[in-house]
């Protein structure tokens, strides 16, 4: 199993990674849910994260720099949903919904 | 670096001290502690004294051979620069009786991301640089908890923030795909190496011009703009002011470093970032004139002078092209703290409804509080670039500095500069209008450190040979 996806060719890591970032990135655009929008923008960072990993072990980089970037990646991410998730909360709690195209009381 | 350090430590310090007490406590000290960092960067950045071996030693274990942070003469200036307007924001900000001092502590950790986005010297440096400037802007915008209005503008800043943050990351991917390396001045060595050959992948490629859009989204030059009113509008103001000054000027000198280490490259970023810079000019510009509140214009305004600082691409790169870049964010950052600080008094103080602060807020100054209408005049006529103002001799030179690469875009700017008088000098007609009302109190009290940076702009105005004795060098 393991020698399967030693055996693939970076493109496929490529594609495979812009297939998930498009999806996230749609996702951002399209979906209205707030919660659902947060986890489009994780999709989208964790196919940075495989592209990353990807691109480190296909160049042989001794320093693994790529990967090391995937670390501050997640931590940053992880950050970022508390964040998120509590503005979330703070709109819920005044709005009791958490879908965004409610909010559109600022605009030109 | 020790601007840096000043500003973490007092950040840990505040967000520890100030838990039971209150906020307008630790103002003063919080002013006094980054004016100190802001002077001691400014002294190194003159090269009078070099702290650098210091920290060098001390951060060695973490730093390897290249640095990932690293403090040049002009990361300094604009170190200083960026720390000094802080220190004069957070001490225009109106005292409150809020219990925790969270607020200012936010505020500081998110001055330390923009320091870390100036001196990156690495990708993965300006990534966490943006990071932490961005996320306690997001919990910032949203702090006023009961107000809808600041919800959605801590919602849409969220969205958009890690949006244009993802974006920056692919980019990001893509180039170390190409090259194999994350340091800035690697990535040239590998790109001018394959140039050589005539070969420009189409990853490389892809990777720069995704890493410029993700900056610009957080500049808010034009094509990405759409969130910055809103959350400016929506944000509590003197977060609103934060934002539009510390993240513009950081994210400006951040985009400016990045590029200027692909200076042979030019012609060819250039095909997309003069046809930004010429629209946001016209588009923030003309926006701005049709708006109804106070804030919003304001907003427009800014969108509008992240399309003058993005003329700096044009002229060639070098010292000179440094110093006008730090001397206009100086003149920005002086002028646009102040218009929101009389903007956030005034409309403290006006009756109107909150989603209504036109410009009738500023109704009868004049007769109300003379000194301050005067200070109020000084800081619109040095943002409108009227001579006489540090505005104005910032203006000069970029345009001079500009008109060298490209004749259009400086006819394009100056249309632009002369659109911006209009509404810059609305508010004059209702300076001196008498329409208001009676009972509101006159006063002679001003706040001192308006008055100093009232003088600063003038000071620099009538002697810019202090500002541009490094362009003639």
């Amino acid at each position: 199993m393991l020698s399967i996806f030693q055996n693939l060719d970076i493109s496929h890591y490529i594609y495979l990674s812009c297939v998930l970032f498009s999806i996230g990135l749609f996702g951002v655009l399209f979906r209205r849910n707030a919660i659902v929008l947060l986890m489009c923008i994780e999709l989208m960072l964790n196919a940075v994260n495989l592209l990353l990993a990807a691109f480190t072990e296909y160049m042989g980089d001794p320093n693994a720099n790529g990967q090391m970037f995937v670390f501050f990646i997640m931590v940053v991410a992880a950050a970022e949903a508390a964040v998120g998730l509590a503005i979330i909360v703070m709109v819920y709690r005044n709005t009791r919904k958490t879908d965004v195209s409610f909010l559109d009381s600022l605009k030109d | 670096m020790i601007a840096l350090l000043v500003t973490f430590l007092t950040a840990v310090f505040i967000l520890f001290a100030g838990i039971q007490k209150q906020e307008s406590q630790f103002k003063n000290i919080t002013f006094l502690l980054l004016l100190f960092g802001g002077s001691l960067a400014l002294i190194e950045s003159q090269g009078i004294i070099n702290l650098e071996p210091f920290f060098g030693k001390i951060l060695e274990g973490y730093m390897g051979k290249e640095p990932m942070l690293e403090f040049g003469l002009f990361r300094l200036m604009a170190v200083a620069i960026i720390t000094l307007i802080a220190a004069f924001i957070i001490a225009l900000m109106p005292a409150t009786n809020r219990k925790g001092s969270d607020i200012l502590a936010l505020m500081l950790f998110s001055l330390c991301g923009a320091q870390m986005m100036i001196g990156s010297n690495h990708l993965v440096m300006l990534f966490l640089g943006i990071e932490i400037l961005s996320i306690p802007l997001y919990v910032l915008s949203g702090s006023d908890k009961e107000n809808l209005f600041s919800n959605e503008s801590a919602i849409k800043y969220f969205i958009m923030g890690s949006f244009s943050t993802a974006i920056l990351l692919l980019g990001s991917a893509f180039i170390y795909g190409g090259t194999g390396t994350f340091y800035f001045s690697d990535i040239n060595v590998k790109l001018s190496f394959a140039a050589h050959f005539g070969e420009f992948p189409i990853l490389i490629k892809l990777g720069l011009v995704l890493t410029l859009v993700g900056l610009l989204f957080k500049i808010s030059a034009v094509p990405f703009h759409f969130w910055s009113p809103d959350v400016y509008e929506g944000a509590p103001n003197r977060v609103a002011s934060f934002m539009a000054i510390i993240v513009k000027i950081a994210g400006f000198i951040a985009l400016a470093q990045f590029i200027q280490n692909f200076s042979w490259m030019q012609g060819w970023y250039n095909q997309f970032l003069i046809p930004i810079s010429m629209i946001t000019i016209l588009l923030g510009n003309i926006a701005a004139l049709v708006q109804k509140t106070v804030k919003r214009t304001l907003a427009y305004s800014s969108i509008s002078h992240a399309g003058y600082l993005l003329m700096f691409v044009i002229a060639p790169f070098g010292t000179a092209n440094m110093w006008i870049i730090g001397t206009y964010a100086l003149a920005y950052g002086l002028g646009t703290s102040l218009l929101f600080y009389f903007m956030d008094k005034y409309s403290l103080e006006s009756q109107t409804s909150e989603t209504s602060k036109g410009f009738d807020i500023f109704n009868g100054m004049f007769y109300k509080n003379k000194r301050e209408s005067i200070i109020f005049t000084v800081a619109i006529l040095s943002v409108a670039g009227i001579p006489s103002t540090i505005g104005f001799v910032a203006k000069f030179h970029l345009f001079r500095h500009s008109f060298e690469g490209s004749t259009l875009l400086t006819i394009v700017a100056l249309i632009g500069s002369a659109i911006s008088i209009a509404y810059y000098f609305k508010p004059f007609k209702n300076i001196y209008s008498s329409e208001f009302s009676v009972e509101s109190t006159t006063s002679n009290s001003i706040n001192w450190i308006a008055l100093f940076m009232s003088i600063v702009i003038i000071a620099l105005g009538f002697a810019p040979m202090f500002l541009t004795h490094g362009l003639l060098q």
